[in-house]
């Protein structure tokens, strides 16, 4: 095998798969990329055995060939040359000889027959949507997905088509987010999957703000397809929890709060929370949001906000991350807050198909 | 104003409430804790055993040898409950300000109700004496200006006696300077021997030294505590509510214990034992630990927390179970112990979505401190679980 590639496109498609490359520990050969020349295409892959990335690149082949390189190592060495035209030459060994201007490396690969087969483009059913939409609900959901590896259907984000909309739901069970996005696809393919929180995040890197997403769905596994670029993911086997059931209905009270003011006051607040005593009291009166928490041994604060509401008194505690994490992912500069009492669930809103259900604290 | 405090301490307690109900009993040497034959220490004795050098703690095959004509007995906790319990009731006769330091020792603030009974002494004098009429046991009570004094006086006061301290700093100086430096509260064998080695024996040289060299020779923090000490200066309130840091069980198998289901039974015992303490306190725990030691006397923990703070059993066993069952009995068991720490006294609670965690947690604790309340009135272990026996070993 044997090319010359721009130094800038080579880097650019080794970034954008390295990142699913397994740290330390792996299997020798999955901390490889697959890269296969043919004519004036590159493609390189890399695998966790659950995720795997391709993208394809320009380049001039001289030699119809694959190997399989250190990707991290291949990395270092061409984000360092000077010269833009790199040529390499890999020989039956799969011992690849780079060539740039005054510099010469020899980088030692492993076969290619050792590499783990990648799924391919293609699925019964394709979902198209816009890439910047898809990453928005994925930035407006995926935050609330639970990390607690005992509770394996939540450590990812649901995706339901269904109704002629893309649903999509994360829940760590204490609070839940869910957006919805109107796509088109016929009836027979409404389908549920859950995707893992390691796809959801090389998702958000590689998707642009504009330009076609094109998903396949798999048996248990799902491919996205962006320009370029390949994202596959095994998906989480199980059953997520009834969401509509848990999202209250008919809450009694309304407030309309402006989201920066409410984001900058309870991060102020929560200067004097702790991870192990981070309960943040949100009163609401007339027009008015009074914030404040009291810590043992720290010490005190309290803020308030000026609001539309004209309800009864409720005070209600939260910890005060929870209410940020979606005021931090909303562009919105009004959200709503909808309660019944101190001790039911609450809801958040805003001008889009998005709701935040969000559990308070009890204290005794 | 000037301080009161008591400092009040039963005489071998265990041993005097089985004096008191077995008359056959008085005036002969008397151990409760384990048997001379198996493994474990004595727990009290009374004066008459000490006559042989007979003390708490000591191997009771050892208490044996040295007396073998002595009476042994297991402890029979839920008699010496009941007699603490009444003997707290007459020390709440003269003050709200009680501090229990174990079930048959306590500190009293009276500083506020010296003009309504007439002084330390005399409040000293009146407990004595009605502990001794409505209960049948002797109390040591030592009256003096703050805590550390007051313990001085209890332990001068022994057995059945009172010891007021003299108030004139240069006698309280003399009466200190006598004792050896271990006297003082907070020298144990580490910081005596530090002491030792610097040269300072007892309390008078303490009183002498200088305070540079001797913060050289234990650091700048402790040497300004023992100075105070040393000069009879002790600052600390008596504290009505003790505040725990953690609170732990733990049982010494008579015999080395190679069956996993023995030692889960005691384990069980141990951790509902943690749990009506931490109750009794008023607190909830996040951290349970438990401890094995196998017969070669090597010693593992292992801990976790819980997923909220808890206070019932059902949590506690749970936890202490799950610890338990991803050990490998790699040897047989010598002692198995359960503890919790990180203890709070309010819970604050995250409300879940998909399961209702938190009612279920509540009526676990409604339960538990039914079974609370009944065990206070008639004797610990007096209600188990249904399909359990009464698992030995949760006794100290």
């Amino acid at each position: 095998m044997k090319f010359t590639v721009l130094r800038s496109k080579f880097l650019e498609g080794l970034q954008t798969v390295q990142n699913v490359v397994p740290s330390k520990g792996a299997i020798q050969i999955l901390t490889n990329a697959l890269i296969h020349v043919e004519g004036d295409r590159m493609c390189i892959t890399t695998t966790d055995l659950d995720i795997s990335a391709r993208c394809y690149i320009p380049c001039e082949g001289q030699e119809t060939g694959s190997t399989t390189l250190p990707i991290r190592r291949v990395a270092s060495i061409i984000r360092e040359l000077n010269e833009s035209r790199i040529q390499i030459e890999v020989n039956e060994d799969d011992v690849a000889t780079v060539q740039c201007g005054s510099s010469f490396f020899k980088i030692i690969g492993l076969p290619t027959r050792d590499f783990p087969p990648v799924p391919a483009t293609e699925g019964k059913v394709c979902y198209r949507i816009d890439q910047g939409a898809f990453r928005e609900m994925l930035r407006k959901t995926s935050y609330a997905a639970s990390l607690d590896e005992t509770r394996r259907v939540l450590n990812g984000v649901l995706m339901a088509f269904k109704e002629n909309k893309l649903t999509m739901v994360a829940t760590d069970g204490r609070r839940l987010a869910l957006v919805e996005h109107e796509i088109e696809f016929p009836p027979e393919a409404e389908t549920e999957m859950i995707l893992p929180t390691k796809a959801v995040g090389e998702l958000m890197r590689i998707l642009g703000s504009d330009g076609d997403l094109k998903i396949y769905a798999q048996k248990n596994q799902v491919v996205f397809e962006l320009g370029d670029t390949v994202l596959s993911s095994k998906l989480i086997d199980g059953v997520y929890p009834n969401y509509r059931q848990v999202i209250p209905s008919g809450c009694s009270e309304r407030v309309t709060i402006e989201r920066e003011m409410l984001l900058s006051a309870l991060r102020r607040v929560s200067v004097v929370t702790t991870d192990k005593s981070n309960a943040t009291r949100l009163t609401f009166s007339a027009n008015q949001l009074t914030i404040s928490t009291q810590t043992p041994d720290v010490g005190e604060g309290r803020d308030t906000v000026a609001v539309k509401y004209a309800g009864k008194e409720i005070s209600i505690i939260f910890n005060p991350e929870y209410v940020m994490d979606p005021l931090r992912n909303i562009d919105d500069d009004e959200v709503f807050f909808e309660l019944n009492d101190g001790h039911s669930p609450a809801l958040l809103k805003c001008g889009l198909p998005f709701l935040y259900v969000l559990m308070p604290l009890r204290i005794n | 104003m000037k301080r009161c405090v008591l400092h009040i301490d039963m005489d071998a307690f265990f041993a005097a409430v089985e004096q008191r109900d077995r008359p056959e009993l008085r005036g002969r040497p008397v151990v409760v804790g384990a048997p001379p034959d198996r493994r474990g220490v004595v727990s009290t004795c009374s004066y008459e055993a000490r006559v042989y050098g007979i003390r708490s703690a000591m191997p009771s095959r050892e208490a044996y040898r040295r007396c073998p004509q002595a009476v042994f007995l297991p402890p029979d906790m839920a008699r010496y409950e009941e007699a603490s319990r009444r003997v707290f009731a007459i020390f709440a006769r003269y003050s709200p300000l009680v501090e229990p330091l174990s079930i048959d020792e306590a500190f009293l603030d009276v500083t506020g109700v010296r003009r309504l009974f007439g002084g330390g002494e005399e409040i000293a004098r009146r407990i004595r004496a009605e502990v001794r009429a409505e209960v049948g046991l002797a109390a040591s009570i030592g009256v003096a200006g703050n805590k550390f004094l007051a313990k001085l006086g209890s332990e001068r006061a022994k057995p059945d006696g009172l010891f007021v301290m003299p108030e004139a700093r240069e006698e309280v100086v003399r009466v200190l300077g006598a004792l050896k430096v271990g006297a003082l509260w907070g020298v144990g064998k580490v910081t005596g021997a530090a002491l030792e080695r610097a040269g300072y024996q007892t309390v008078a040289d303490l009183q002498r030294a200088d305070p540079a060299v001797l913060a050289r020779a234990v650091g700048e923090c402790l040497a300004a505590h023992l100075r105070a000490l040393a000069f009879g200066e002790d600052s600390r309130e008596v504290e009505t509510e003790f505040e725990e840091r953690s609170l732990s069980r733990e049982y010494t198998f008579p015999a080395d214990c190679r069956d996993r289901e023995t030692v889960r039974g005691v384990l069980k015992g141990l951790s509902d034992e943690v749990g009506r303490r931490l109750r009794a306190h008023g607190r909830f725990a996040t951290v349970g630990r438990l401890k094995l030691r196998w017969a070669d006397f090597r010693t593992i923990t292992r801990q976790a927390p819980f997923e909220t703070a808890v206070c019932d059993d059902f949590a506690l066993r749970a936890l202490a179970l799950r610890l338990f069952d991803a050990e490998r009995l790699a040897q047989p068991v010598r002692l198995v112990g359960f503890g919790v720490s990180g203890l709070c006294e309010g819970r604050r609670e995250q409300l879940t979505l998909f399961d209702d965690a938190p009612a279920a947690r509540d009526k676990r604790e409604r339960l538990c401190h039914a079974v609370d309340a009944l065990c206070e009135r008639l004797g610990t272990g007096s209600v188990r679980r249904a399909g359990e026996r009464e698992d030995g070993g949760a006794e100290p």
